[in-house]
């Protein structure tokens, strides 16, 4: 065994946390990403990541200005969590009908991504925490940031394996699901809101970029292999693990960004995918 | 007289609290075909969509004596083929209303979506993905997605947009074998009059810039004056070998 690799199994105990944080996380964000990547609302991801990063500075700046005691990570994440579900109520519900649903995912990002900036330039002693936020600091997540990711995504697990059909309908032709009467609304909300919640534990543990990442990737590489519906989500689960936990390993052995390294083998991961359909033409 | 399965009474259809089109008054018996008819955008959808229920009124009453069975057929544009689901799987999506949350399907679903997919000649195909089928044969996927319903009311928008005469010719005939000896009542969107003038028992013309809306059977409608009405043109209706021919009169044609 090379020194580097005897170092890492010898650091056990400060990786073991970040790394299953980022294994559950990349398996829960690739499984979710398969309705992402589906319903054409890639963007919708980016926008509820900017929203929980709003979310955080938030109670930041709070802290720092009205001297409450929020920088505990649990209240950050409580946070940030609200603020995701609240961004996922509103996306999922509301749709108006004179503009295309870009224009409000995209108004969404855009305000939110500029009152991150703003609010982080108010920020006095917290700024130097903009770059975990932003690219992720897997090398320092607490126990209590993986239970929470732990509890959210047996949570999403259960919500998708109980209301299965209905979401996957209601996605696919929500006219007709309509027509039929099914509460198309509501069925938007309920995934909106697992993906909502989703994000936020998983951007405190990866950062915003790598979340957006495993939100597309795994499930893009898994969709063009053309697998099927159900073993969709199976396959980009099993590839937003392998890459959360390759590049996890990768990046302390060479000493590199975690959350690129990350992002990076998620790339990577997608592509048969995308060969296997060039050659298919 | 038989009871409507669903009516609209002295409506205005539109969205929120503004009317499209107002004085509409529509029901579908058991066993009709309605052919709803007009431009593109002249609120075709819109009616059919309020008649479903899925679309409130601005105005007016909507009738359903009773739970109704309800098979649509979208305009096979609006379903996304990028879904990586078989031609057996969307079928099967037709069950999902009646199953109710927290039920998945048993083998009697399967059982129907295997007599659907025969009733419009695709039991092979099953396992093909829709994504890589003809546009004739998404329709007819369609199609058999709403007849997994059992429906009492199949209701279909624009179902031959897009196709060619005879992919067009062979859905109207679908249609109609689909309500030979059967209650099944047919309510289609149409921008082509042509499709339906030889399959429809009622007609209604649509247009809300015009702002008409009339109701009739084929003797009352598919005659030059209402037809007039809704082309704003002069068209002219010939019958050979009992077929109806309906086509817009005059005109240069190619110098």
């Amino acid at each position: 065994m090379s020194d580097a690799l005897q170092a890492f199994v010898d650091a056990r105990e400060i990786w073991e946390v970040p790394l299953a944080a980022s294994v559950v996380a990349g398996a829960l964000l690739g499984a979710l990403g398969v309705y992402v990547v589906l319903r054409r609302t890639v963007f919708v991801s980016a926008a509820l990541t900017q929203l929980s990063t709003l979310g955080l500075v938030g109670t930041l700046l709070v802290e720092e200005r009205f001297h409450i005691e929020t920088e505990h990570a649990s209240e950050q994440l409580a946070v940030a969590i609200a603020v995701s579900a609240v961004g996922a109520l509103l996306l999922g519900a509301f749709r108006p009908r004179r503009l295309p649903a870009e224009a409000t995912v995209g108004a969404t990002w855009v305000v939110a991504s500029a009152l991150v900036v703003l609010g982080v330039s108010r920020l006095v002693h917290a700024a130097h925490d903009l770059q975990g936020l932003v690219f992720g600091n897997a090398v320092a997540v607490p126990a209590s940031d993986l239970a929470v990711i732990a509890v959210v995504a047996a949570l999403a697990t259960a919500v998708h394996a109980a209301f299965g059909k209905e979401l996957a309908f209601t996605s696919f032709d929500p006219e007709t699901a309509q027509a039929l009467g099914m509460r198309v609304r509501l069925w938007d909300v309920v995934l909106f809101l697992t993906i909502g919640v989703a994000i936020p534990p998983a951007a405190r543990a990866l950062g915003a970029l790598p979340v957006f990442a495993f939100l597309t990737l795994p499930a893009a590489g898994a969709l063009m292999l053309r697998v099927g519906f159900r073993p969709a989500f199976a396959l980009a689960a099993s590839f937003g693990v392998l890459a959360a936990s390759a590049g996890y390993v990768l990046s302390w052995l060479w000493e590199i960004p975690t959350g690129a390294t990350m992002v990076a083998l998620a790339a990577a991961l997608a592509v048969p995918g995308a060969m296997w359909r060039l050659a298919r033409g | 007289m038989k009871e409507p399965l669903v009516a609209i009474e002295d409506a205005a259809i539109g969205y929120g609290r503004t009317a499209l089109l107002s004085g509409i008054s529509v029901a579908v018996l058991p066993g009709d075909f309605l052919a709803m008819v007009g431009p593109n955008g002249g609120g075709k959808t819109t009616l059919l969509r309020t008649l479903l229920g899925a679309q409130p009124l601005v105005r007016g009453r909507l009738v359903r004596p009773r739970a109704l069975r309800v098979g649509y057929v979208p305009q096979r544009e609006h379903v996304d083929s990028i879904w990586p689901f078989t031609v057996g799987e969307v079928v099967l999506m037709g069950r999902v209303p009646m199953l109710g949350v927290l039920r998945s399907a048993r083998e009697a679903d399967r059982e129907v979506v295997r007599r659907a997919l025969a009733r419009v000649g695709m039991e092979d195909l099953g396992d093909r993905w829709y994504g890589e089928l003809s546009g004739g044969q998404r329709q007819r996927t369609l199609i058999a997605r709403a007849l997994a319903a059992e429906p009492e009311l199949l209701a279909l928008d624009e179902p031959t947009n897009g196709m060619d005469p005879g992919a067009e010719l062979a859905t109207m005939d679908l249609l109609r074998d689909l309500q030979a000896g059967s209650p099944l009542a047919v309510v289609m969107v149409s921008h082509r009059i042509e499709a339906v003038a030889n399959y429809a028992r009622t007609f209604a013309f649509l247009d809300k810039d015009a702002a008409l809306f009339r109701v009739g059977d084929v003797a009352e409608m598919l005659r030059p004056d209402a037809l007039a009405a809704l082309y704003r043109r002069p068209v002219e209706v010939r019958e050979e070998n009992g077929r109806r021919y309906v086509h817009a009169a005059g005109g240069e044609g190619r110098r």
